[in-house]
Formats: C-alpha cells, sequence, structure tokens
C-alpha cells in the first residue's frame, strides 16, 4: 500500500515506515504498512478491533521488533533499536490499558515520566536544582491535566478516569516530540472526552501527534489526517472529512448492511 | 471527572495530624534513647545475644528488605553475598584457618565489603533479566554455590570454617565488652537505615520503585531495566556486606556452617515476620528473632517434656506461620493496620518514599515480563 499525498508541504518526516510487518507465529497483526508522519502533524489512526493499530504502536515504539520492513524515527533508522532508546530520543506513548507505576504518587508518576527523557537514571544523590526543575514541571503538567491536587496521592486511588488523564499526563511529561496516544478516551464519560478532546487540541502545534481512538467524534476532531486500517493493512488514508464519507470506513465501522 | 474530595475540617485534621506527630516522635525519641543507653539498662549478655545480634541480622534483612519494597526483587542471595564479604575479610587478616595474611582488620574490612559488592554487581547482573520464582531461584543458587565454594575450597576455609579473627582496634573483644561491638552495630543499622530512606527518594530509588511497579513501562519512559536492576542488587550487596563483617566480629570466627540455606531462610523469615514491605521490619522482625532464638532454649523445657530445648525451628516456624496468614505485611502491618485508619481518616494515602504493601505484591506475583 502506498502512502497517499501528505497534508503538510515538504518537510522531512518524523516518522517512515516502510513495508512494516508483524508476524505472531501464523498470525499477520501487521502486513505491509508504509506511512510517513510529518513534524507537528495530528494523525489518528483508525479501525476495528483486531485491524493492528496496537501492535503497529508497539512496533513504532519498540516494544517489539517488526519481522519486515523498515523504521524511521526522527530521521534515524530504529527497526532494531530497543524501546527506551527511542523514548530517550523523544518518543512517548501511552498504553491501551492504563500502565501506571501504582504504588508511587501522581507526582512521582510525572517526574519519572520527566526523568526518562533525561540523562542521570542512576543518581544516587539529589541535585537540588536539578530536582527542582523535574518536580516543577511534573507539576506543571500536573495542572494541564487536572489533577494539580491530587500530586500526591497513590496512583492505585485514582478513578479510572484520572487514570487515563494521567496516562497522557505522562505522554506529555517528557516533552516529548512524538507522542502516541493508544485509545486515550477509552472508558471515559462524555465529558471527560471533552475535557480530553480540548486537552489534545490544546497541545503545543510542534509536537507530532498519532493517535488510536474507537471514538469517531474525538478523533475526527484533533486529527487533520487519518490512516484507517484493516486486517493488518492500511486501506484508507485522508482527510477527516473524507474518512468520514467514506464508504468503506462504514462498511468497516456500521457494518455494509447500513449503506445509506 | 474527579471524585469529590472528603469534606475536609482543617482544623480538626490539624490537630490529629499534630496528635500523630507528637506521639511518634515520642516513640522514636523513647527508642533512640534506649538504645543509647542500652548498654547501662541491660547486662551484656542480653545486650549480646539479642541486642547486637539483632543489629547485624536486621542489616541483613535490610538488604533483602530494600530488595523486595523498593526493586520488587525477593533474593535469597543474600546469605551468600554477606560470607562473601566475612570470608573475604576473615582470610585478610590473622586468623585461625584460611589465608591469615596478616592484614589491618579495617583494610580488610574494606576489601571485604568491595569484593562482596562486586561480587553482587555480578549476581545482579546474571539476575537482573530474571522475575518472580526465577529471580528467586537464581539467587538461592548463589547462597548455596557460596556455601559449597568456602566449604570445599580448603586453602580458603574448609567446613572448619576460619576462627579467632584479628579485630579492629575499636571492636576490642567483644566476648569479654560486648559494649563497642554494640555501639558500631548500632551506627552502622542508622546509617543503613537513613542511607536506604534517602535512595529511596533520589532520582536512582524513585526509578527503581518505577521497575518494581511495571518495568516495561519504566522501559517505554526511557530507562535501562536490566542495568537498573542490577546496580540496585548491587547496592543491596553492599548492605549485606556490612552485615557479613559484622557477623564475623560478633562470633569472632566464620564457617560455612554459619552461611548455609538454614541461614538463608533465617534472615527471609526475619524479613518476613518484620514485614517485607517496611525497613523498619528488618529491624524488628531481627529482634523477635533473636529474642526467641535465646529465651526458647530456657523456658522451652518447662512447657513440657516433648518440647525440648532444641525446638527454637518450630515455634519460630509457628510464629511464621501465624504472621504469614495473619498479616503479609509482617509485624510491621500489623502495626499499620492500627493506625492505618486513624491515618486515612487524616488524609489520602500519601507518598513517603515508603513502598505500599500492595505495590509490592503485585510486583513479586505479577512481575512483567520486559
Amino acid at each position: 500500500m502506498s502512502a497517499a499525498p501528505l497534508p503538510t508541504e515538504s518537510a522531512a518526516p518524523i516518522l517512515r515506515l516502510r513495508g512494516v510487518g508483524r508476524r505472531f507465529g501464523g498470525l499477520r497483526a501487521v502486513a505491509d504498512v508504509t506511512l510517513e508522519v510529518k513534524p507537528g502533524e495530528r494523525r489518528a489512526i483508525l479501525g476495528p478491533n483486531g485491524a493492528g493499530k496496537t501492535t503497529l504502536f508497539n512496533v513504532i515504539s519498540g516494544e517489539f521488533p517488526p519481522t519486515e520492513g523498515t523504521i524511521e524515527l526522527f530521521g534515524k533508522d530504529v527497526t532494531h533499536q530497543p524501546a527506551r532508546l527511542r523514548a530517550r530520543a523523544g518518543l512517548s506513548r501511552t498504553f491501551q490499558t492504563s500502565r501506571l507505576l501504582l504504588g508511587l504518587s501522581v507526582e512521582d508518576n510525572l517526574y519519572l515520566s520527566v526523568l526518562g527523557a533525561k540523562s542521570g537514571h542512576l543518581l544516587p544523590i539529589r541535585l537540588p536544582r536539578r530536582e527542582r526543575q523535574m518536580r516543577d514541571r511534573a507539576r506543571a503538567v500536573a495542572e494541564t491535566i487536572g489533577l494539580a491536587d491530587r500530586l500526591r496521592t497513590m496512583v492505585r486511588e485514582l478513578s479510572h478516569g484520572e487514570r487515563r488523564q494521567l496516562e497522557v499526563g505522562m505522554a506529555q511529561a517528557s516533552s516529548p516530540k512524538l507522542m502516541m496516544l493508544d485509545e486515550p478516551a477509552a472508558g471515559l464519560s462524555p465529558a471527560e472526552r471533552n475535557k480530553l478532546t480540548a486537552q489534545l487540541m490544546a497541545l503545543d502545534p510542534n509536537v507530532t501527534l498519532i493517535l488510536i481512538e474507537h471514538d469517531m467524534d474525538v478523533a475526527l476532531r484533533v486529527a487533520e489526517w487519518v490512516t484507517m486500517m484493516h486486517d493488518g493493512k492500511v486501506v484508507v488514508e485522508g482527510s477527516p472529512a473524507s474518512i468520514r464519507d467514506n464508504q468503506l470506513v462504514h462498511d468497516l465501522y456500521i457494518g455494509s448492511r447500513y449503506k445509506q | 471527572m474527579s471524585v469529590a474530595a472528603p469534606p475536609s475540617t482543617p482544623l480538626i485534621d490539624s490537630i490529629r495530624s499534630r496528635r500523630i506527630r507528637i506521639t511518634q516522635l515520642v516513640a522514636v525519641g523513647a527508642l533512640v534513647l534506649f538504645l543509647a543507653g542500652a548498654p547501662s539498662v541491660v547486662d551484656s549478655f542480653t545486650l549480646a545475644q539479642i541486642l547486637t545480634k539483632a543489629l547485624w541480622l536486621g542489616i541483613a534483612a535490610a538488604s533483602l528488605i530494600f530488595l523486595s519494597s523498593y526493586g520488587g526483587m525477593i533474593s535469597l542471595g543474600q546469605t551468600g553475598i554477606y560470607a562473601v564479604a566475612g570470608f573475604t575479610m576473615a582470610n585478610l587478616v590473622h586468623a585461625a584457618g584460611g589465608k591469615h595474611l596478616g592484614w589491618d582488620p579495617l583494610a580488610a574490612t574494606a576489601v571485604g565489603i568491595v569484593v562482596a559488592t562486586a561480587f553482587g554487581l555480578l549476581c545482579g547482573a546474571i539476575a537482573a533479566r530474571s522475575y518472580g520464582i526465577y529471580f528467586l531461584m537464581i539467587t538461592l543458587a548463589i547462597s548455596v554455590i557460596v556455601f559449597y565454594f568456602f566449604a570445599q575450597v580448603t586453602v580458603l576455609s574448609g567446613y572448619g570454617g576460619i576462627r579467632s579473627v584479628t579485630m579492629p582496634a575499636v571492636i576490642g573483644n567483644p566476648i569479654t565488652d560486648p559494649i563497642p561491638l554494640y555501639y558500631t552495630a548500632l551506627l552502622a543499622s542508622v546509617l543503613v537505615y537513613v542511607g536506604i530512606r534517602y535512595l529511596a527518594r533520589t532520582p536512582f530509588g524513585l526509578a527503581l520503585q518505577g521497575i518494581r511497579d511495571d518495568p516495561a513501562r519504566m522501559q517505554a519512559l526511557g530507562y535501562n531495566v536490566p542495568l537498573h536492576r542490577a546496580l540496585a542488587f548491587g547496592v543491596g550487596a553492599f548492605i549485606a556486606s556490612i552485615a557479613g563483617i559484622l557477623s564475623v566480629w560478633y562470633t569472632t570466627q566464620i564457617s560455612p556452617g554459619g552461611i548455609n540455606v538454614a541461614q538463608t531462610i533465617n534472615i527471609l523469615v526475619i524479613a518476613v515476620i518484620g514485614g517485607l514491605y517496611r525497613l523498619e521490619g528488618a529491624w524488628i522482625g531481627a529482634i523477635v528473632f533473636s529474642t526467641i532464638d535465646n529465651y526458647s532454649r530456657v523456658w522451652m523445657p518447662n512447657v513440657g517434656d516433648w518440647l525440648g530445648p532444641d525446638r527454637f525451628e518450630t515455634v519460630i516456624g509457628v510464629i511464621f506461620l501465624v504472621i504469614v496468614l495473619a498479616s503479609p505485611g509482617g509485624l510491621v502491618g500489623i502495626w499499620e493496620g492500627l493506625w492505618g485508619r486513624r491515618r486515612r481518616r487524616r488524609s489520602p494515602e500519601e507518598s513517603s518514599g515508603i513502598p505500599t504493601k500492595g505495590a509490592v505484591d503485585d510486583a513479586v506475583d505479577h512481575p512483567a515480563a520486559v
């Protein structure tokens, strides 16, 4: 599947996948995905369950390597680079089910996200100025995700909505160049969804965002370009408007019986 | 979106929290006074057999609890590691058996600690990618290997071990005058406790707790998880090596019999009785252990003919079972259960750099594969 024309003018892509595939035994979860994401782009990846969206995310973030194809991130081939080096280079992500550090406080979770992108993970002492900077950043992020009054609360005690909020906050805290959010709105109430959407739309325009989202409203409001996946393959790419009107998208999401 | 905060009554809260803080201060003050003045309060037998012993056993258990509560790693290798420190030191100084190289005891102590820490780092590098039961088995193997190594390499020890180990001048002869060793062990315990509590709030310590909670997540945040765990194991080895040195000074000898699998289990039992999730538990478990160890031999024959003086293991085993069943958090867990309700009423659970039982349970029971 060749990449469709991109919405932004020709800047070097921040992420480039060429013929990426991933097999699990006999299952081809992702097959021959070729796509480019430009700096500052807002990209949504849509598709029904089992389309291979999360597997694609895992391959991009380095949870596991692809079985075929190459991945270029920030202009470098990272196909076989471990996840932690991609994170250090400026990639952050969230997980479909919250993956938070439950035994630590909200502030410490954000702090560890800030620290993760920096050097000095092994420092056995506290350097006051450095610590203050990182704590300030953690608290500032807590403010933007509406958890400023929960800083010292153990994450274990947070509600589902708060945890989702914190997931996004952790992806933001490291000041990444590329943020990948895996269904950030899953399980949120309509009010929480609106809040999240506003939060995503308020992101620094320089941050590139890739979003997996089942909620079409959230996805199509935030994204400026949409990649539609089905059976591990990219089937359609286009602007939100064109996706909204695309018959194939309707068939995949709603079922072909409900053709208008 | 968030759950409404409970109605707060600042005045009552502040009075209550101040009262709890004062209670804690008084308790800590009393403990400090008792420990500092213990040599003039208790007889020298009790001082040596219970308090000093509890202090060095506590440090050994603290090395285990450090790894389990902050790193989610339950290690059975701590005995093997402290044995390396003890044997190295004992071989370097004047002694009966071993290499008896005649080094200065303090220099030998420093080398012993360095060698054991390096050994710990090596073991950590091997074990760092394993989780749960696999980690447990690898670390048990460390203790078993060290036991057989010193039992069979007669140049360095042999089954008879190394006796009459030369003490540093500051310790003197702990058999005739147990007070200097007591204070040394007390100082070492305080330093270990304060050191671990400090380390827990540093970038290294916080990242370690993050790894305890979710190694894969930490990897995705940019952390080198195996390296971090290996280094943490090295820190645990450093702490264990201090216990190893103190144990040799305490008994003036070291032999494979004192570092066998039974001793490995003893350290684990101490940690579990005290509470695997709280650092304080190490010394609390150790004092319970050494007290029962001593007095069971005296009073048990009075309970009944069938309870001979050698039934210490039975007693400690029953206590172990009762505690594990009643409170997985050990004695500290029971204490916290009593205080928890009051504190929870005061304010939502706060992070104080101290791991919670639940966090460690999760890390140990469901280690996420990296």
